[in-house]
């Protein structure tokens, strides 16, 4: 009975205890609730970071263009663009940066030969955002994109207009003529190529549905790119999905390293600012060692002085681990929208671990000094050494 | 006098000054180890690059490159006919003239292609294959004096090869696709013979067979001798895809791209002395006359972008980072001061003027921060040097600059600190502190 009735007491005086050293102390309570949120800020900021960058840095890479590539499958010539739609719903949409078909013919333009290509303009931009135009893209039917090569050859450029004619596979002839709004450097083959888009090759040769090839760029690693190409394979006989070796592999290469480097970097930061963090407790923490001695004169026992000291740490860190939370969430958007120019989605389960580790660091670091505190004798230190 | 009262500060309360010294020197290896990375990465990561392959392709003025890639059952045919012309070749012995461009040393590597048809088997089972004859080993030896060494697989990091690669030492041992190799029934160590354009006979060694994910997968590769004695063009190749290390491109080196005339002396020169794609494409054509320097722009662009941006993302973790650490520092040095009220009232009852006491405290603490960081520096070297050897298997050289950066850092950390600190506790009233509040 006599027992309850002592932890009753004690608790409201041990809060009491806390919230005056707490307001007491109020500069030297700043100083150590500072070090915790800088701590916890760059904790929170790096970890989201870390998260983020390998996909941030995987969305960069599509600049290099497709990785995977949809080719007719054994004697097939072509394939069918109703096939192609049917691969579209393999690939996963949230990843899907695009899928462009393309259609080869062999025309003449002023009895020159030219090889025309029908794509998706649209989508050709996103696949192989290295095209250069000089000029516009393509908007409207009728319009065309010359290659660099024909252009410095034939004097072609925007403003004039190319007469393309050839035979279709029925062997019946077509001719029309086109604008051409722009010309595309990529210092590949596509200088020597014209392009046009795929509804203006299909309305002007009479043939529908015919694709050569298709080629898809998706923010998505090798292994999940080997399994959706699999799973094309195996579901419509008329393809063969191909991962471009030299886009994807390069990738792994370079991507693997970048993100080491972020994840050393992070590691090396984050525990040299838990250091940083556990010495300004220890300072703190060490200055009190006159109160310790009054209080443990006064008649506290050793683990009642240790108590109170943790629990005071505890309540720094959880403070100071919210508050860095919120700056680390600002740290690591500053970085993403600067660098990335999207903002990120932070993981949200990362605050509560954020506030945890603060808690802990804070704590331990409390631990080493509270227990050289509580060995001095009272008499020692309160005469000041 | 002074200096006693320094010294003995820091010897009597070891344990607190030594708190100082350690933040003081974890953020100084901080700051050390993160503008040693940051000033380096852009040379780094523009290596890990290469892997994407050749970022400049030389051709003869009157070449092209269709064919080379997409070629569709002979639609392409005629669009490289002409092809015939001894002038749309590149002669093979003035190559080494691409090792001494203005830009030389960041020419990483390079290769000369000729691609010649080759039949294989008899009657109706005979079919064409592409034979492509280029360097692997090949030894250069410079008007200079400098030898270099140069060959086509640092180009192709993405092949994945079985056996042995080809070796300019071995005129006929060829690296086979691994579908042809597969079609044609041959493995590591095979001897197959194939007609070539004059129909003679030519037997080779298969060395090794390679998976590339492209067309090479149905070609084969060998030496450019081969090539040249098969093709009946002695000394010629057809292109040259050279690697080199550049720089991402900005406004100048798009208008020097369209037009060199348009700049002004001062930005001719300007872009010529940078490594821009144009630049070196522009140097290349100036030491070989009659050629055409393309850039891959779907390597080369990409490059600059991934540069820019990795760059951009260390720049902003340092910035933050040391402006954290030093957050860090500054904290701790006016906690470190703050507790040293009763010390600071005693000294003041004894008649230490302000000034006094504000430049012992100031140098005690500048000491102990430029001892800590001298550590912190030297410590940052090794985390520069264990970040470099571990991500990029190369050593992050520290740039001197860094010293500088780190002793300002220090200076201004520590003072900006303490001054606040300091302003606070000479307030107080000796009295009152020495009382104990």
């Amino acid at each position: 009975m006599g027992a309850k009735t002592a932890l009753q007491g004690n608790r409201p005086f041990l809060f009491r205890m806390l919230a005056s050293s707490l307001v007491r102390r109020r500069s030297r309570l700043l100083v150590a609730l500072t070090g915790i949120a800088i701590g916890a800020t760059v904790l929170l900021g790096l970890v989201t970071l870390c998260y983020d960058i390998p996909r941030q840095l995987s969305r960069e890479f599509r600049s290099y263009g497709a990785n995977l590539a949809f080719v007719p499958v054994g004697g097939a010539l072509a394939l069918d663009r109703g096939l192609l739609e049917k691969a579209r719903a393999f690939l996963p949409q949230g990843e899907l940066v695009g899928l462009t078909p393309f259609r080869y013919e062999s025309v003449r333009s002023r009895m020159l030969p030219y090889t025309a290509v029908g794509t998706d303009f649209t989508e050709a931009r996103k696949t192989s955002p290295f095209y250069r135009v000089e000029g516009a893209w393509p908007a409207r039917p009728g319009e065309i994109l010359v290659g660099g090569d024909v252009a410095e050859r034939t004097g072609l450029g925007p403003g004039k207009t190319m007469p393309l004619d050839g035979r279709n596979s029925r062997r019946e002839r077509y001719d029309q003529e086109f604008a051409v709004v722009g010309v595309v450097i990529t210092g590949g083959v596509e200088d020597e190529f014209v392009f046009l888009s795929l509804s203006d090759m299909e309305a002007m040769t009479g043939e529908e549905g015919r694709v050569d090839l298709a080629e898809a760029s998706l923010s998505a690693g090798k292994d999940e790119l080997e399994r959706i190409a699999g799973a094309i394979k195996a579901a419509l006989p008329g393809v063969d999905a191909r991962l471009v070796t030299q886009v994807t592999r390069s990738e792994e290469t370079v991507l693997a390293k970048l993100t080491s480097l972020v994840y050393l970097v992070t590691a090396v930061v984050l525990t040299l600012t838990m250091i940083c963090v556990a010495t300004t407790m220890m300072t703190v923490v060490l200055e009190r060692r006159r109160e310790i001695g009054l209080k443990k004169a006064l008649g506290a026992d050793n683990r009642r002085v240790a108590r109170e000291f943790l629990a005071e740490g505890l309540c720094l860190g959880i403070a100071g681990g919210l508050l860095g939370s919120a700056l680390g969430l600002i740290f690591a958007r500053v970085v993403s929208e600067n660098v990335f120019g999207r903002a990120l989605n932070p993981e949200l389960f990362l605050i509560p671990l954020t506030v945890l580790v603060s808690a802990l660091v804070t704590v331990v670091a409390c631990l080493a000094p509270v227990r050289r505190a509580v060995d001095v004798e009272p008499a020692l230190v309160l005469r000041g050494e | 006098m002074f200096w006693k009262m320094v010294t003995g500060a820091l010897r009597r309360q070891k344990s607190k000054r030594l708190m100082v010294a350690l933040t003081v020197g974890l953020g100084v290896s901080l700051a050390t180890a993160m503008l040693g990375v940051m000033f380096d990465v852009g040379d780094k990561v523009n290596q890990e690059l290469k892997t994407y392959g050749a970022n400049l392709t030389v051709i003869p003025r009157g070449a092209s490159l269709a064919g080379d890639k997409y070629r569709f059952e002979g639609e392409t045919e005629d669009a490289s006919a002409g092809a015939e012309d001894a002038e749309n070749y590149l002669p093979e012995d003035e190559l080494y003239k691409i090792k001494m461009i203005f830009w030389a040393f960041n020419v990483v590597d390079f290769a000369p292609f000729l691609a010649t048809r080759l039949t294989v088997g008899e009657g109706p089972e005979a079919r064409e294959v592409v034979f492509n004859g280029t360097w692997f080993n090949k030894t250069l030896e410079l008007p200079t004096g400098d030898k270099v060494t140069t060959g086509v697989m640092p180009l192709k990091s993405w092949w994945r090869l079985e056996g042995e690669p080809g070796s300019d030492d071995h005129f006929d041992g060829v690296m086979v696709g691994r579908n042809l190799a597969a079609e044609l029934g041959l493995g590591l160590g095979s001897v197959f013979t194939a007609k070539d354009a004059s129909g003679a006979r030519r037997s080779m060694l298969t060395r090794g067979i390679i998976e590339s994910g492209g067309d090479e997968d149905d070609e084969i590769f060998g030496t450019l001798a081969f090539a040249q004695a098969a093709a009946g063009l002695p000394g010629l190749a057809q292109k040259v895809e050279v690697s080199a290390l550049t720089t991402p491109e900005n406004d100048l080196a798009r208008r020097a791209a369209a037009d060199p005339e348009s700049l002004s002396r001062l930005e001719w020169d300007a872009w010529y002395c940078t490594a821009y794609i144009s630049s070196i494409a522009y140097q290349i054509e100036e030491a070989l006359p009659g050629t055409r320097v393309k850039p891959v722009w779907r390597v080369a662009e990409s490059e600059g972008a991934i540069m820019q941006k990795t760059q951009l993302l260390i720049v902003l973790l340092t910035v933050l980072t040391l402006l954290c650490s030093a957050l860090a520092i500054s904290n701790l040095v006016t906690a470190n001061i703050m507790e040293r009220s009763v010390e600071i009232g005693l000294m003041k009852a004894l008649g230490a003027s302000n000034l006094a006491v504000s430049l012992l405290i100031l140098a005690e603490t500048l000491l102990v921060a430029f001892l800590g960081g001298f550590v912190g520096y030297l410590a940052g070297l090794g985390l520069a040097r264990f970040i470099g050897i571990s991500v990029f298997g190369s050593q992050v050289v520290v740039k001197t600059v860094v010293i500088p950066l780190a002793v300002l850092m220090v200076l201004l950390v520590t003072l900006l600190g303490s001054l606040p600190a300091l302003q606070a506790i000479l307030k107080l009233k000796p009295t009152e502190v020495l009382h104990g509040r």
